[in-house]
């Protein structure tokens, strides 16, 4: 056999060992992930902490050198955590992240831009709205990672007892509250105002967004002393004289589901979350209420964005191993993964990518298809609103106008001292854009 | 000669132990007083000193004045009030002859628990619309409706108050009853001959005996009441209107809500000044007490 005769093989043995090395590269560019990185998850619940770790074994199995330990925390242990290791370095890699405290870290810079997550995964399968609260300077800093949004909760069978129609308009929600009050067996509706949650500050915005209004204007300044402002202040006090329980003065966000989970209210507003506690809690009712949209000003009004949260990934700046863990933040958003991780909350957690809600494999849940027509009014929304003060974008003032209570006491100085109502939102509109200020807030003008 | 080499070897021994004590203790306090003269943010590592602005700016503040009588109130009433209770437990205790240890155990149950617990279980029993305790009342017409002990501006602090007398008595009781145990029987039979009736009898024989461990309680309750924050906050939130937002709860939003370190340390440098003062005027007080002789 001549030379010639072994060209071919040697082009052929040529090419594949091109191939091979082409094919070794790619598997070292992959294996060049590693390091070992922690991940600060909020998710404490049994389903939704299992998947993490679930994601995470799988992650290293394809990447071995990268190993994830995951520590969980509750929201408010989060908060004290970070808040307290970000001065000495003692932050994690990845974390999750709420919307107000995203805008904490971005003004701190302690995060890194995500944007080549993001794009990987997919821009455009993302809500801008729930981008935007994480942007800055043109970056992207969080991750949506699921989304759920604010809606009014009834109870059909009660409606259905006296032969009402569920309410649309603030007025009739009034009416009907009134018309299904019977304390102590079942209450019109509560309205919670303790001032260790920010409860009245969410209702004081279901109202204002109504009116096309904010709790924090366009400037950056609290706005408690607008027409829908006081108009919204008025209503709540009225309703709280009305209908609510005397102690609701003081509930905070699970004084008032459980409440609801117990058959206690006739409306109630909340998330998608409720179907889940309703299930655990009181099975029974489950066939009993559903979801509407927040209340209008107006009959004929569009339906608005009351309060979308938008619950998101981080990647903090600290990490010295970026490349591994955008590698293992993006694996969560594996479609098949991640519609498993949107089940363990069905109707609480909705997707945060616009199109796994129109796939088979998300729709094919029990509590999902009873709740439908709920879940899609969530979804409906879901786009509309944002975190309470961030209607233009991420602001400082979100977070504080959350969690100093301000308006809870603006509301329990009203009822409780007989404040008068202008005073007494002037005095917390005074108060807050104080607060602001002591911040470093800059307003714009 | 040998005692003193004896004496140099331990304190080299209880010298590391020592150190890690004294710094924990003096690290927070030292880092409060520093950080209290500047504008320090949680979340920055980037300050500036602003000499007394901090404390003219507390000290101007009506929340702050607000927060401060309602730290005396409230730790006066709950360390008086303990100290009533747990004294009158530990008597009633020291006369029962059968199943003491059972009952002992069982009054001391509320100090066993953490207070996040006692905190929801109040909560709970409280609520106006579920809860275990208006609904009794209700249903035996004690009251006329659910009251909402948490929520009624008249009831609320007194209600806090309960809670934390019922929280913190055994502690008086355990001690006090202690110090009961160790009064010789022969005093009272002697007092009883001499024709002393029970209130003398207390005063003059009891008191004597456990005035030293009272007075100590009184101190360290004191200074915990007044620095005691999860309790109150828990049950309450501060409010409402208000009405139970201690100093502790004070700092804590100036802190945390929004993140002014160097202004939430100031707080605490008062809070901390006030309680040296009061804590060495009752030293004074409790010990001019114990040295004043029986009669």
């Amino acid at each position: 056999m001549s030379l010639r005769a072994y060209r071919p093989l040697t082009a052929l043995a040529l090419g594949a060992g091109l191939a091979l090395s082409t094919f070794a590269s790619g598997a070292l560019a992959q294996d060049d992930l590693s390091g070992d990185l922690v991940f600060w998850s909020s998710f404490t619940q049994g389903p939704r902490a299992e998947y993490m770790q679930r994601m995470a074994d799988k992650f290293t199995a394809v990447h071995p050198n990268v190993k994830i330990s995951i520590e969980t925390f509750s929201w408010n242990e989060f908060n004290t955590k970070w808040t307290t290791g970000l001065a000495a370095g003692q932050v994690p890699d990845i974390s999750t992240a709420l919307p107000n405290q995203v805008v904490e870290m971005i003004d701190v810079g302690a995060l890194v831009p995500v944007d080549d997550v993001i794009d990987a995964i997919g821009r455009d399968r993302f809500a801008a709205s729930a981008l935007l609260e994480g942007q800055k300077d043109g970056n992207s800093y969080s991750l949506p990672v699921y989304s759920h949004a604010q809606v009014m909760w009834y109870r059909k069978d009660l409606l259905d007892a006296k032969g009402l129609a569920v309410p649309t308009t603030w007025a009739e929600l009034r009416d009907a509250a009134i018309a299904l009050n019977d304390p102590p067996n079942v209450y019109g509706l509560s309205v919670p105002l303790g001032t260790n949650d920010f409860m009245g500050t969410r209702y004081l915005n279901y109202y204002v967004q109504s009116a096309g209004s904010a709790l924090i204007d366009a400037s950056g300044r609290a706005d408690l002393t607008s027409p829908a402002a006081i108009e919204g202040i008025n209503f709540w006090v009225d309703l709280y004289k009305q209908v609510s329980p005397q102690g609701s003065i003081n509930y905070n966000v699970l004084d008032q589901a459980t409440l609801f989970y117990q058959g206690k209210t006739a409306f109630d507003f909340n998330s998608g979350f409720h179907i889940g506690g309703v299930a655990a809690n009181t099975p029974d009712l489950l066939d009993d209420f559903a979801a509407a949209p927040l209340p209008r000003l107006k009959a004929g009004d569009p339906i608005y964005g009351g309060e979308t949260a938008n619950i998101a990934l981080v990647a903090w700046a600290v990490g010295k191993h970026q490349a591994a863990a955008k590698a293992f933040l993006e694996s969560l958003y594996e479609d098949a993964d991640y519609i498993e991780f949107i089940h363990s909350v069905p109707g609480g957690m909705l997707p945060a990518l616009s199109d796994i809600s129109q796939q088979p494999a998300y729709q094919d849940n029990d509590l999902l298809k009873q709740f439908a027509s709920s879940v899609a009014v969530i979804e409906q929304v879901i786009p509309l609103g944002s975190a309470i003060g961030m209607e233009d974008g991420p602001k400082i003032q979100a977070g504080i106008i959350t969690s100093q209570a301000v308006i809870e006491q603006m509301f329990q100085d009203i009822i409780l001292n007989g404040t008068p109502v202008e005073t007494a939102a002037q005095a917390a509109e005074d108060k807050l854009n104080e607060l602001f200020v002591a911040a470093g807030a800059v307003f714009t003008d | 000669m040998q005692l003193r080499s004896h004496t140099t070897a331990g304190l080299w021994f209880v010298l590391p132990a020592m150190l890690v004590v004294v710094a924990l203790l003096l690290y927070p306090v030292l880092s409060s007083i520093f950080f209290s003269f500047t504008n320090r943010n949680l979340l920055k590592t980037v300050y500036a000193f602003v000499g007394a602005q901090n404390f003219l700016s507390v000290l101007n503040s009506r929340d702050f004045w607000n927060a401060f009588f309602t730290s005396i109130k409230w730790t006066a009433g709950s360390v008086l009030g303990q100290l009533v209770v747990g004294l009158l437990a530990a008597l009633a205790l020291e006369r029962v002859p059968r199943f003491s240890g059972l009952y002992r155990t069982l009054l001391v149950i509320p100090w066993a628990f953490p207070a996040i617990v006692i905190a929801f279980s109040w909560r709970w029993i409280l609520n106006d619309v579920y809860g275990f305790l208006p609904n009794l009342l209700s249903a035996f017409r004690i009251t006329n409706g659910n009251v909402s002990f948490l929520a009624d501006p008249q009831l609320v602090f007194a209600v806090a108050l309960a809670i934390n007398i019922w929280f913190g008595a055994p502690l008086f009781m355990i001690n006090i009853l202690a110090a009961l145990k160790t009064v010789p029987r022969d005093q009272y039979e002697a007092a009883m001959i001499d024709g002393a009736n029970l209130g003398q009898r207390f005063w003059y024989i009891t008191v004597p005996h456990v005035r030293r461990v009272i007075g100590l309680l009184l101190i360290l309750r004191t200074i915990w009441v007044f620095n005691n924050f999860e309790l109150l906050f828990l049950i309450t939130g501060g409010g409402p209107a208000g009405l139970t937002t201690t100093l502790p709860i004070h700092a804590y939003r100036t802190g945390w809500g929004l993140r002014q370190l160097g202004m939430a340390s100031a707080i605490t440098v008062l809070l901390l000044i006030f309680l040296l003062v009061a804590a060495a005027l009752a030293f004074k007080l409790v010990s001019r007490w114990e040295r004043t002789p029986a009669r």
